[in-house]
């Protein structure tokens, strides 16, 4: 099958990075099916004074605004799908993100579970719709759209609520590191204006959209047809940063393993705060390196010893970067390229200022993109984030006596993994390890007993339908 | 911990038991180094078994023969049930041409939920009296082979 992709029937948050410093993004339940299917179809038309669904097909010159839609199980079905439709839908988005095998999947448990979301998320039968805004950085736009979008959606959706993005400086996150730095490569997207290149396979189309050959040879769709080729699934996400909590834990345990904290903070993320990668640059931050370097490496190199890092002695096995992605490195099950994510996240709230620390809630928000909730999204999160067993058995280039990767990993992602400090000898008990060269671990030096620093504020399931599925769904006429 | 599989799967019948073994004997390479790419299964066979034969052997008979496929694995199933698709689905798609009902999940890898019910539904080990597992030790396949 060919992987020439029509990018205008594809929404284009999914294959493109809009660039943009601020978003808004919507939470809404149907009120009026009939007025909703409607709404949809002059959303896909550009209607008078209603803004037009933005697709992957290229500009000439850059909109005001960007404009994508998804909906959950519990929408689709108010629009009209029946059961047995939704019934061929991926297994993780037919129960929602609220359910309780999801939430234990991915580590929503405690303050973190959904009951506790906030903006109505709490109740996923209510959340039907997520509609996003995009614009450039004018505040003035995104009110003027935001006006234009509420007038239109006012009387088929009840807002439940309003969810605002905005860019730090320099592409940061709260914790400090500079982000948008890896995205996987996919077969037939149009390229990236500013390419980062990568020593990474691309990635199959139908890892990102239903209808094209996935990294198993094997084609995702749905029923009807319509909602099939260049639609995709999307985990929406509001993520809560404790960046006071972060740095406390910096702070702390870099004494206890005897580095600095900022050697602690590469360690646990796997770049420098800078982006520079520790595969890299193991040992300083130093300056910033340019972008056709800063993401083209490997953790794995056969031929070349002082280029390998088989054993994660400089970018830790375990750290943010090698978990949810693990490159080349040995994993079991089959390999990274089978479970790689679109992240079109952007942080929210003040930035934190260490001379005045608060807890104002700031974080990150936004979509992580797949054609497959439970292979992608709920399979990175659920396993190679929340889990240490996942890694294959490998020495070194220079033999077993310098150790073995088995023994280099241990409790979960420091960023997203659940991290109870409460019960040491509990699945979710947070610990690090810092390798060292030794048999069995003998070198390593292991943290342990600190706290979770993202608490999931909200969240749903998504579908992001083709053009031609929007189209579909504002002409549905539901079987009575 | 490991866990159980043991996957049971009426043969078409009418089929020639020579040919189901012949593909048995191709895709067993394909099988093997399927396998070991996973990295968590401890053991793993395919038998054919007669279900009219009070021993069960096969014999040659080609009405009620049955594919048992066993192995031990470490980890969740369900969970990993994508990886598995992709590393043997080739490998299921030559079994499930002789197995009933088997044509309607070819291929595999376009029907992973499908092929995952149908596992959940044929797996001998997920139903009761035979969700037991006797384990000599608590090791995974990585801690083995990082050990050895």
């Amino acid at each position: 099958m060919s992987t020439d992709i029509d990018y205008a029937d594809v929404q284009g948050t999914i294959l493109r990075g809009y660039r943009v410093d601020m978003a808004r993004h919507f939470i809404l339940s149907i009120t009026d099916a009939a007025g909703a299917r409607a709404f949809i179809g002059q959303m896909v038309s550009g209607a008078p004074g209603v803004p037009q669904i933005t697709t992957a097909a290229r500009w000439t010159e850059k909109p005001e605004c960007f404009v994508n839609i998804s909906f959950t199980a519990a929408g689709l079905a108010e629009l009209g799908l029946t059961t047995a439709q939704l019934g061929k839908f991926d297994a993780a988005f037919q129960r929602g993100a609220t359910a309780d095998y999801s939430a234990e999947t991915v580590g929503d448990i405690g303050e973190s579970a959904p009951a506790k979301w906030i903006g109505g998320m709490d109740d996923g039968t209510r959340v039907h719709v997520v509609l996003n805004l995009w614009v450039e950085e004018e505040a003035e736009v995104l009110e003027k759209v935001t006006a234009k979008l509420r007038a239109a959606f006012a009387g088929c959706m009840r807002e439940l609520s309003a969810h605002d993005a905005r860019a730090l400086p320099d592409n940061q996150v709260h914790f400090g590191y500079r982000d948008n730095i890896s995205q996987p490569t996919v077969q037939g997207a149009p390229p990236r204006k500013h390419p980062i290149p990568d020593d990474q396979p691309v990635v199959a189309t139908g890892e990102f959209l239903l209808g094209y050959p996935n990294q198993s040879g094997g084609i995702t769709s749905v029923s009807p047809a319509e909602l099939s080729k260049n639609s995709s699934y999307a985990a929406f996400r509001i993520l809560e940063q404790d960046v006071a909590g972060f740095e406390s834990f910096l702070a702390t345990y870099a004494a206890e393993a005897k580095v600095d904290p900022e050697m602690l903070a590469a360690k646990v993320c796997g770049r420098w705060r800078n982006g520079n990668p520790l595969a890299l640059q193991p040992t300083e931050p130093g300056t910033p390196l340019p972008m056709s370097q800063v993401n083209d490496f490997t953790y794995v190199n056969a031929t070349d010893a002082a280029a390998d890092d088989t054993l994660g002695l400089k970018c830790p096995i375990g750290s943010h970067l090698r978990r949810n992605n693990p490159r080349n490195a040995g994993v079991v099950g089959t390999d990274s390229a089978h479970h790689r994510i679109v992240r079109r996240a952007m942080p929210y709230g003040p930035a934190y200022d260490p001379a005045h620390p608060d807890t104002t809630p700031r974080g990150l928000i936004g979509y992580f993109i797949n054609a497959s909730l439970t292979n992608q999204f709920e399979f990175l999160t659920g396993q190679w984030n929340l889990a240490s067993d996942f890694v294959k058995s490998a020495a070194a280039p220079s033999g077993s006596p310098a150790g073995n990767a088995y023994y280099n990993v241990s409790g979960q992602d420091a960023f997203l993994g659940v991290n109870d400090p409460s019960n040491p000898t509990g699945p979710n008990y947070s610990s690090f390890t810092l390798a060292g060269p030794g048999a069995k671990g003998t070198g390593n030096t292991t943290i342990a007993g600190f706290s979770r620093m993202i608490t999931t504020r909200g969240g749903a399931y998504c579908f992001l339908p083709s053009i031609t599925g929007l189209k579909y769904l504002s002409t549905l006429v539901p079987t009575t | 911990m490991a866990s159980p599989l043991t996957l049971i799967m009426p043969i078409i019948p009418g089929t020639d038991l020579q040919t189901v073994a012949a593909t048995l004997a191709q895709y067993q390479p394909q099988l093997d180094a399927a396998l070991t790419g996973i990295g968590t299964v401890h053991y793993a066979r395919v038998l054919v078994l007669d279900r009219s034969v009070a021993n069960l052997q096969p014999g040659g008979g080609t009405d009620s023969n049955v594919f048992a496929v066993i192995t031990e694995y470490d980890g969740s199933f369900d969970k990993y049930i994508g990886d598995f698709v992709s590393q043997v689905g080739a490998v299921f798609d030559a079994l499930l041409q002789y197995v009933v009902g088997g044509a309607a999940l070819i291929p595999v890898a376009n029907n992973v939920q499908d092929f995952s019910n149908f596992i959940t539904l044929n797996d001998a080990s997920q139903h009761e009296p035979n969700t037991g597992l006797f384990q000599a030790y608590d090791f995974t396949v990585q801690k083995i082979l990082a050990d050895a």
